[in-house]
């Protein structure tokens, strides 16, 4: 077992020596995981204006204002009523809502009262949006009013009527239930599938690495002094299989890392456990590099050889979307990408932990034993 | 059927690459610390025949023997007398020349420690002792080729195969190579020396195989190779490659 140690540490010890190389494998990941962060990633809930024109300036419209703005995600912004009309004129806003004048008297007085929405077109999405959170908002402070007046209506005029206030004085802090609509879909955390989805692709890549290593060898002349000495054939796969697992165990921590230090996405026992399933992943692709290896006799043959497996990986494969339903979503079944990134991205939001991920190991197992044979198999010395 | 004194024996060796005869029925014995220099132009068979001895490529036919083992069927066994140093750098040239010798020396079967005695003491065989920590990238091609040699030592071999060890460097270096071999065949190793220079086998062989187009056409000491074209031993090798085919070995 010490020859393919050897083997498997040279090889990282030139991996590591090779700064291009470390870009390629590492920064190259840390890059591309910024880039889709700040594309899709980031803070998920939305963020409303609501533009508001306050007639009334009561103690009701000023409550409600109050209540508005308390709602996490949303910011008031008053406007006049002329100024509310020129800028939905000038399409500068979407959406107004105007409190009419007597709208506190009104409810105090337990009659009903309005706010109008003005819209420019269908108010955008943000307007609908706001539109929904304003509603909410006003349903709540009208129930208030509602409670107070069937309070009075059932207890008559000579009941204590501030005895009453104190007693739904309470009620009038309770938050708000409001329906929060988004944009767009959303569905948890993005960061989590752009981690998994990254962490994925480029250990997928990492096959076109692994299929040179031999080639590289051949054509360094290292391969037949290799040969010439006490390493056996089994033992140089076995130390190329460690090292470029090992090489794909130091891209998954990083990225990992990164994605906890920065993202905070998961937690330590997560991590662990998806970076346990990354390096077998990782293995499983060494070994799929590793028959291409024996199978290629120039750098060339290698290189696209990877290259056309990556591709119809990732093609069929679907990461980052994966295909649900109907054929692809079949074929995609079929491919280690597909396993892994779901594994990945389940493991990381602490929706499936590691022993929950017993077909996707086993295949990842099931690669490993076959690949590494198969390269044996098809391995020429010349 | 091998004496005391020969060390390796080739019989009857053939080749062939895609119906290329590469190497067609060569045969030649080896003495212990004896160099043995195989002369040819490129493309005579030498690196084949180098290949087939040091266990790299099966023979299609004919047998070889190296110390009491056979090629064929003992090839492990083999590989702990020899070191071969191939005629283009096999070398990690991202890695130190010392990073190299203790790799391959491992390879070989050296524990930690010997293995960095044994690159210690080779880098000062070729006279790199100052450079031991440098990327071998960043060497000249002269110092490419000795720790070439060097590593090709780390096993402690008893029989040594260098397939061209001085294309394409600088005299310098070619003669720092030249006292190399002659001191580790006074140490007694036995070498196996191919080149396409004929002063160089002139001057460091004690007998040498003429090879062309896959066969030996000639077999013998530089002074009985010399007299065997009937002008004498006052003539270069070169002239003895020139009347036994008719052409220049550089052609």
């Amino acid at each position: 077992m010490l020859r393919p140690i050897l083997i498997a540490s040279i090889e990282l010890k030139r991996y590591f020596s090779d700064k291009a190389e470390i870009a390629f494998s590492i920064a190259l990941p840390v890059v591309m995981f910024a880039l889709m962060y700040g594309a899709f990633g980031g803070e998920p809930s939305v963020n409303i204006t609501a533009h508001v024109v306050d007639l009334d300036g009561g103690p009701v419209s000023a409550e409600f204002l109050q209540r508005l703005e308390s709602v996490d995600g949303v910011t008031v912004e008053l406007h006049t009523g002329a100024d509310a009309d020129s800028a939905l004129d000038r399409s500068a806003i979407l959406t107004a809502f105007v409190i009419p004048s007597g709208f506190s008297s009104d409810l105090q007085s337990g009659a009903p009262a309005q706010i109008t929405v003005k819209r420019r077109g269908h108010g955008g999405d943000e307007g609908q949006i706001a539109a929904a959170i304003v509603s909410g908002v006003a349903q709540d402070i009208a129930s208030g009013f509602a409670v107070r007046g069937m309070v009075l209506s059932v207890l008559g005029d000579g009941s204590d009527a501030a005895r009453i206030e104190e007693a739904l004085a309470p009620q009038d802090g309770a938050p708000s239930v409001v329906v929060r609509e988004s944009a767009g879909e959303e569905s948890g955390d993005p960061t989590v599938g752009i981690v998994a989805g990254v962490l994925t692709m480029f250990m997928m890549f990492a096959v076109s690495l692994n299929a040179q290593s031999l080639v590289v060898e051949r054509t360094n002349g290292t391969l037949e002094r290799l040969m010439t000495s006490r390493l056996s054939v089994n033992q140089l796969f076995v130390g190329k299989f460690l090292a470029s697992s090992l090489r794909g165990a130091v891209q998954a921590f990083v990225l990992l890392i990164l994605g906890f230090a920065v993202m905070r996405i998961a937690g330590p026992g997560e991590l662990v456990q998806a970076l346990a399933y990354a390096v077998l992943f990782g293995a499983a692709v060494s070994a799929i590099g590793l028959v291409i290896a024996g199978l290629a006799r120039t750098r060339d043959q290698a290189i696209w050889s990877a290259v056309f497996f990556t591709m119809l990986m990732t093609t069929f494969g679907g990461t980052f979307v994966p295909f649900e339903g109907g054929i692809m979503e079949v074929i995609s079944r079929f491919t280690l990408n597909r396993h892994a990134y779901e594994a990945l991205r389940d493991i990381l939001a602490g929706s499936g932990g590691l022993t929950e991920q017993g077909v996707g190991l086993a295949i990842m197992g099931a690669v490993i034993v076959l690949g590494l044979g198969a390269a044996r198999y098809v391995f020429r010395t010349y | 059927m091998k004496t005391d004194s020969e060390f390796l024996v080739a019989t009857n060796l053939n080749k062939a690459f895609d119906g290329v005869q590469a190497v067609s029925d060569v045969s030649f014995t080896i003495g212990r610390q004896e160099i043995f220099g195989l002369l040819g132009p490129n493309g005579a068979g030498k690196t084949t025949t180098i290949r087939m001895l040091a266990t790299v490529l099966d023979p299609d036919s004919g047998e070889i023997e190296i110390g009491s083992y056979s090629v064929r069927e003992q090839a492990s066994d083999v590989r702990d007398l020899i070191g071969v140093c191939p005629q283009d750098l096999a070398l990690y040239e991202e890695l130190s020349a010392m990073d190299n010798l203790v790799f391959f020396g491992r390879m070989a079967g050296l524990g930690r420690g010997e293995a960095k005695e044994a690159a210690a003491g080779n880098l000062d065989l070729v006279g790199l002792t100052d450079r031991a920590s440098d990327a071998v990238r960043k060497f000249s091609g002269g110092m490419k080729r000795r720790v070439n040699i060097a590593v090709a030592l780390m096993s402690r071999p008893e029989l040594l195969f260098l397939d061209e060890p001085t294309v394409g460097i600088d005299p310098q270096s070619r003669n720092h190579i030249f006292d190399t071999v002659l001191r580790l065949r006074d140490e007694g190793m036995t070498v196996l020396y191919t080149t396409h220079y004929m002063e160089e086998a002139d001057r460091l062989c004690d007998r040498i195989g003429i090879m062309d187009g896959g066969r030996m056409i000639a077999l013998g000491t530089p002074s009985e190779l010399k007299t065997s074209i009937g002008k004498g031993d006052d003539v270069t090798l070169e002239e003895v490659f020139l009347s036994m085919t008719g052409r220049s070995l550089r052609d």
